[in-house]
């Protein structure tokens, strides 16, 4: 009996496990071993860790590349700071019992732009903020200081669902038999969510902190559709996904180079990985609910 | 769930390589007949080569089939690549103009095409960008797309203009109609850079670093960026600062092609390829060339080639594939290829007539006027920093930071210094 079960959940994992190992796992090794390689010339050539580097040394690359890790932990913080506390707020809100009968409403028109394509997202808040047709009069995407930040808000806009529906179930999970030994106690709303409520649903914001990270990280699509594969203005709001683009896919006045593309892929991966890796190992097992 | 895209860069990059390996040149179908396919990056030509332009020479030459396949444009040179190293591969290939093809050409993609008769149809000059290090060319060109200026005839009419020849005049044009305050003098965005390079700079460039002179100049290594001429060409393009309209830093493209087609803004600088999006409706729309530097200066137009076709050397017909690209050279082909697709123009010494009525303004321009490509393009952006994506970026901050003419060629020079060899000699 328990060897069939074992069949049943190899047979049914199966299809899962090749479309990711085929379409994944096997592209994520393939781009790591074609940064080993220089591929310019008439034949792949083993150069080992040259291409790396030279992404690090030579002055142009670097620059670049420094300049998209910066923007992207700026892209990174802004959506930790704004999205996350603004997905708590939304989730407070909705399971506060305020909203009455129009919870589900609520729910749903904020989780809508999160199904929304980026490229709808984009062009919706670049009509909004266009200095000729839209609302502002001032040119945010246009500038250094303001790009960067006027699109991570357009991204957090977009995915504030996300945090949002994370932290509603968790707050629906928190036993109502709690909370209302806190009301017979004379708890009101305000000492109820911050001493009762808060503290349960705490470890959700470490695992919504990881995704959101990871997501940054691999972020690219609105960028791209906003701003194409050379993001400007000056390259102020360049992430690494974009950088990866335009090494790899080359732009128009840049030619592909499929060897130094992969190599930024797997550098981008690393960075994922490390960070990734450090939480699950280190922080998160210590990030434990109390027990009720 | 977002969470699921966190390789969808690296499978997309894979995908490139997984799926172009397999999709062989089909050959075969009734005896005698010779099927042909042609490889192009224009996927939005389709059914203009499947109805009009193929059975026009199938008609003439029934054992030939030509089978028109086209990838996406950012998948192209990736795609041909590996086909080609795969020993597949269409037999016809589309080029890409100067670098990209010459890396082809080193590679043993194509045919040689030296001594053909076909290629006295076109100029030395139209052949160039395909041409190897040796100067033998390997494709013959197709088409070619023009810079100017369109502007809305109504508004020069009300406010009493005549279009400008000079450099001078172009800019006392702007001041009238910026004073009048009733329109933006100028459409123009600087939210994406290329098109400052290739419908501003590079257009009004040529006028002051004399076209071809200059352009060689730098490529031999012979001129510097920071010469004269160039300095006083990025200030001619530094002089429109004063006449954008608001808000111009986060203005697109399609921003600025719409602030002329609602009648706006009474000039637009752009590329022929945009004829179709800028006369709509009943807009009075004219086109006039880039302003010569001084009076009765020498008239330089922006010609950039852009596609042309060659013989693949893995083609199993390579002689029918000959016949077809002799076919391409004719003015048969050419006019109806031009005149399908406004905005393109033949890059043949036969002159071909255009039905639209802009195309035509268009290719008058050349008329008496001295032809140049985009500075940027060739052998100056094989390289980190690739000089093309440096000057968008510097003219750019032209606009939006006021970086100066001196530093913004200071800067470019410094880039190409960096690792072109022949500006690394002095």
């Amino acid at each position: 009996m328990r060897r069939a079960h074992y069949r049943y959940f190899l047979a049914f994992t199966l299809p899962a496990l090749a479309v990711y190992v085929l379409f994944a796992a096997l592209p994520l090794l393939n781009s790591m071993y074609y940064s080993l390689f220089d591929t310019d010339g008439d034949v792949a050539r083993f150069v080992g860790l040259d291409n790396y580097h030279y992404l690090f040394t030579n002055p142009t690359t670097s620059e670049r590349f420094w300049n998209a890790l910066v923007n992207n932990l700026e892209f990174f913080a802004i959506h930790l700071l704004v999205e996350v506390p603004l997905g708590l707020l939304l989730a407070a809100l909705l399971t506060s019992g305020r909203l009455r009968r129009s919870t589900g409403l609520y729910r749903t028109l904020l989780f809508i732009p999160t199904t929304l394509s980026v490229v709808i997202v984009g062009f919706i808040w670049r009509l909004i903020i266009n200095p000729l047709w839209g609302l502002v009069d001032y040119p945010l995407l246009g500038t250094e200081t303001t790009a960067l930040p006027t699109i991570s808000l357009m991204s957090v806009w977009q995915y504030v669902g996300i945090p949002m529906i994370f932290l509603y179930a968790a707050l629906l999970a928190v036993p109502s038999d709690v909370l209302e030994a806190a009301r017979v106690e004379g708890a009101g709303g305000w000492t109820t969510f911050w001493r009762i409520k808060f503290p349960l649903i705490a470890p959700q914001f470490g695992l919504i902190a990881i995704l959101t990270y990871i997501w940054t990280f691999n972020g690219f699509d609105l960028v791209f559709a906003l701003n194409g594969s050379a993001p400007g203005p000056n390259y102020s709001t360049d992430i690494l996904g974009t950088l990866f683009y335009r090494t790899f896919f080359g732009s128009s006045g840049q030619l592909a180079d499929l060897d130094l593309g992969a190599t930024v892929a797997s550098v981008i991966f690393l960075i994922i990985l490390v960070i990734t890796g450090a939480y699950f190992g280190l922080l998160h097992r210590r990030l434990k609910s109390y027990e009720l | 769930m977002r969470a699921f895209r966190a390789s969808v860069a690296l499978v997309a990059a894979a995908a490139v390589v997984l799926t172009s390996g397999c999709s062989p040149s089909a050959s075969g179908g009734d005896p005698g007949k010779v099927t042909l396919t042609l490889g192009s990056w224009r996927t939005e030509d389709l059914a203009m080569w499947q109805d009009e332009i193929l059975p026009a020479f199938e008609k003439t030459h029934p054992t030939i089939d030509v089978k028109f396949s086209p990838t996406n444009t950012n998948e192209y040179n990736a795609a041909i690549q590996s086909q080609v190293d795969g020993g597949t591969g269409p037999d016809l290939i589309t080029c890409r103009p100067y670098d990209v093809n010459r890396s082809w050409i080193k590679k043993g993609y194509f045919e040689k095409l030296d001594g053909k008769p076909m290629l006295d149809a076109f100029d030395p000059l139209a052949l160039d960008p395909w041409a190897g290090d040796d100067g033998s060319p390997y494709c013959l060109p197709t088409a070619a797309v023009l810079a100017g200026f369109f502007y809305n005839k109504d508004i020069f009419t009300e406010l009493n203009l005549q279009v400008p020849t000079t450099q001078d005049e172009f800019l006392s044009v702007l001041k009238a109609i910026k004073d009048n305050g009733k329109y933006a003098p100028l459409a123009v965005g600087s939210a994406e850079s290329w098109q400052l390079a290739y419908n501003g700079l590079y257009s009004i460039g040529p006028a002051y670093w004399k076209g071809e002179e200059g352009r060689q100049g730098l490529i031999k290594g012979t001129k510097k960026v920071t010469d004269p001429d160039f300095v006083a060409a990025f200030s001619a393009f530094d002089a429109w600062k004063p006449y954008l309209p608001k808000g111009s830093a986060s203005l697109k493209y399609s921003d600025m092609t719409q602030l002329f087609a609602l009648g706006k803004a009474a000039i637009l600088p752009d590329g022929s390829w945009d004829i179709n999006q800028v006369a709509v409706g009943n807009l009075n729309v004219g086109v006039f060339g880039p302003p010569a530097a001084t009076t009765g200066g020498e008239r330089y137009v922006q010609e950039m080639p852009d596609m042309a076709i060659g013989v693949s050397a893995a083609s199993k017909h390579k002689a029918e594939a000959e016949t077809f690209l002799a076919w391409t050279a004719t003015p048969e082909f050419l006019s109806l290829y031009v005149n399908k697709l406004p905005g393109f123009f033949s890059m043949g010494k036969e002159p071909v007539t255009y039905t639209n009525k802009l195309a035509q303004e268009f290719a008058d321009l050349k008329q008496g006027a001295k032809l140049t490509p985009r500075l940027g393009l060739d052998r100056l952006s094989a390289g980190t920093p690739p000089f093309d994506d440096e000057v968008w970026r510097v003219l750019q901050l032209m606009y939006t930071k006021d970086l100066s003419p001196q530093d913004a060629t200071a800067e470019l020079q410094k880039g190409l210094s960096a690792w072109y060899a022949p500006q690394q000699q002095k």
